[in-house]
């Protein structure tokens, strides 16, 4: 009776380790897809899509590399300024603000986390128009640190929330200390209570410096800037053919996302479900 | 304790209210004009804006696109992703590669991950083609140039893409399931479906919540898949309220009425999210 039921649950185990493993390829597919034909000729592509390519061919990669109305060097330029440079700024601003609002607590400060938090309700969509409105003569929109501090304002909110809530689980005897000791307000942000919301700061850090380098329509729409997504999207257009240089331009917008994804996965995954799972 | 410098939040507000809250207040204003966006002028029309909402079916079937999408795949990614976080959950030598697996496609850019779907599915592209080569030309179809089908697609692709991160999730709170719940539960004699049904479900309630309100925001905002694979076609009959705004604003110059459906879109994201704060709060409590 003993050894039906052991079977039983082994035979259970293996149908969802099978089961697990099959859905596992699937959504591996379209990736594999994606990297071994950006080596294939279009040609290829067509006959045997699903085929390791040997030799590789790396004309695709080069075709995109020697065409006249693509700089990949100002797009990559624009797509990591925008996400370094939005995301670091965000941090600051928003760190200080929900460590502010974490621990005052009087009515002005309720009302100002209420006030932050109603950003996280907009669809973002709202903004495009009346924001490109209110720039127009400006030619502030235009520029890249304008671009910058657009991505900034649409990820203050969610950064905000995060470490308004990060800043509370953090007693604040350290801070008293600190206070004692003759420490100013700021020295007391900056040593005391910088590190001690490192894991926090590295959650917010990866969720917004993401979706500001994936971001399409917010550079497309405000400032036209070229950034690698958007430059993918106006090279390819929106009736593609030539696979083989479609390949290659995703190739191009996704590996820098791949190798820091593949270098520091525990941070990624543990990073963007921190927040979650204790919210 | 020492009272702390207001200056603390006073960058942090400058950029929100000036970018972000400033901007929305303007789109109400501006839903109530007929303004193009060329012209030095435009006039006060009152409501009319919404009253022409009323009578646009192209936005009905934007409004019911966008509807389906977020119920099809935000049924899909949370049933899903909760059965593969349960069956992941039993730790294994593989689950951390598995995991980063599904996780991968979250990631990555949604423009590029389009257009390899595009090859995949459009009618001269790979899945057609192994379909051919497997012997199942009957199920060989346009995938994207057939309004049936493509709105599927995207759902499809959406579902693929954003799967891994509510499993993730889910797979988070098994975890603060205390393991000795499970064995008191065998003890008694329950079998697995009652383990599930008895202990994981009622421990994970604030993970279901926090899933389906996070998949519903998204697909709500559903975009960038649309434009990449189907343009909104064929016809309009895979736009997405999100693409009727900014195709109205930025296609057709109608600023005063895409601002008025985007103002509608807010009312009702906003409705949801405190509908569904309220009903968290309740279970919560």
């Amino acid at each position: 009776m003993h050894s039906v039921v052991n079977t039983k649950t082994r035979i259970q185990q293996w149908a969802a380790r099978l089961l697990i493993g099959m859905l596992a390829v699937l959504t591996a597919v379209p990736l594999y897809l994606a990297f071994v034909n950006a080596f294939k000729s279009t040609a290829d592509i067509t006959k045997s899509p699903l085929s390791i390519p040997i030799p590789p061919t790396f004309d695709n990669i080069t075709k995109v590399l020697n065409s006249p109305n693509v700089h990949l060097g100002t797009m990559y330029f624009n797509s990591i300024c925008i996400a370094f440079f939005g995301t670091a700024i965000c941090l600051a601003v928003s760190a200080l603000a929900g460590y502010y609002l974490s621990r005052v607590k009087n009515k002005i400060s309720k009302s100002l986390y209420v006030y932050f938090l109603f950003g996280l309700m907009v669809p973002y969509v709202i903004v495009y128009v009346p924001l490109v409105t209110m720039f127009k003569g400006s030619g502030f929109l235009g520029t890249l640190p304008g671009l910058i501090l657009v991505f900034v304002s649409g990820s203050i909110s969610f950064s905000v929330f995060m470490f308004e809530g990060y800043v509370r689980t953090i007693p604040v005897e350290l801070e008293e200390a600190a206070i004692l000791d003759g420490a100013g307000q700021f020295e007391i942000f900056a040593k005391v209570v910088l590190p001690l919301i490192k894991p926090c700061t590295t959650t917010v850090a990866i969720f917004i410096g993401l979706s500001m380098w994936n971001d399409f329509l917010t550079p497309l729409l405000i400032g036209q800037k070229v950034t690698i997504t958007v430059g993918i999207y106006t090279a390819i257009g929106p009736y593609a053919s030539d696979w083989g240089s479609v390949f290659a331009y995703v190739l191009f917008a996704t590996v820098p996302i791949v190798v820091i994804y593949l270098l520091a996965q525990e941070q990624f995954i543990s990073g963007l479900t921190v927040g979650a799972v204790k919210g | 304790m020492k009272k702390k410098s207001i200056l603390f939040v006073v960058p942090a507000i400058l950029i929100y209210t000036v970018l972000l809250i400033m901007p929305i207040i303007g789109a109400f204003f501006l839903s109530l004009t007929d303004w193009n966006g060329i012209s030095q002028q435009f006039h006060f029309v009152g409501l009319k804006n919404y009253a022409s909402m009323l009578t646009d079916t192209r936005l009905f079937g934007a409004i019911g696109n966008t509807v389906k999408i977020t119920l099809c795949v935000g049924i899909a990614v949370n049933v899903g992703g909760l059965a593969v976080a349960f069956l992941l959950n039993k730790r294994g030598k593989l689950t951390n590669v598995v995991r980063s697996v599904f996780f991968l496609p979250y990631v990555l850019s949604t423009v590029a991950i389009s257009f390899v779907w595009m090859s995949i599915l459009s009618y001269t592209g790979i899945l057609n083609t192994v379909l051919e080569w497997v012997g199942l030309s009957g199920l060989v179809s346009d995938f994207i140039g057939n309004a049936k089908n493509s709105i599927r697609s995207i759902c499809v692709v959406e579902i693929w893409r954003t799967i891994g991160f509510y499993m993730v999730i889910y797979l988070a709170y098994l975890q603060t399931v205390p393991e000795e719940l499970y064995e008191a539960c065998m003890i008694d004699g329950g079998n697995s479906r009652q383990q599930f049904r008895y202990i994981t479900l009622p421990m994970i309630v604030p993970g279901i919540t926090i899933c389906t309100i996070m998949s519903i925001m998204t697909e709500m905002r559903q975009y960038d898949i649309v434009k990449v694979i189907t343009n909104g076609g064929p016809g309009y009959s895979t736009e997405t309220i999100t693409y009727n705004i900014v195709t109205q604003a930025f296609g057709n110059n109608m600023l005063g009425y895409s601002s008025a459906i985007a103002v509608f879109l807010f009312v009702f994201i906003a409705g949801i999210s405190v509908l569904q704060l309220k009903a968290s709060n309740k279970i919560g409590g």
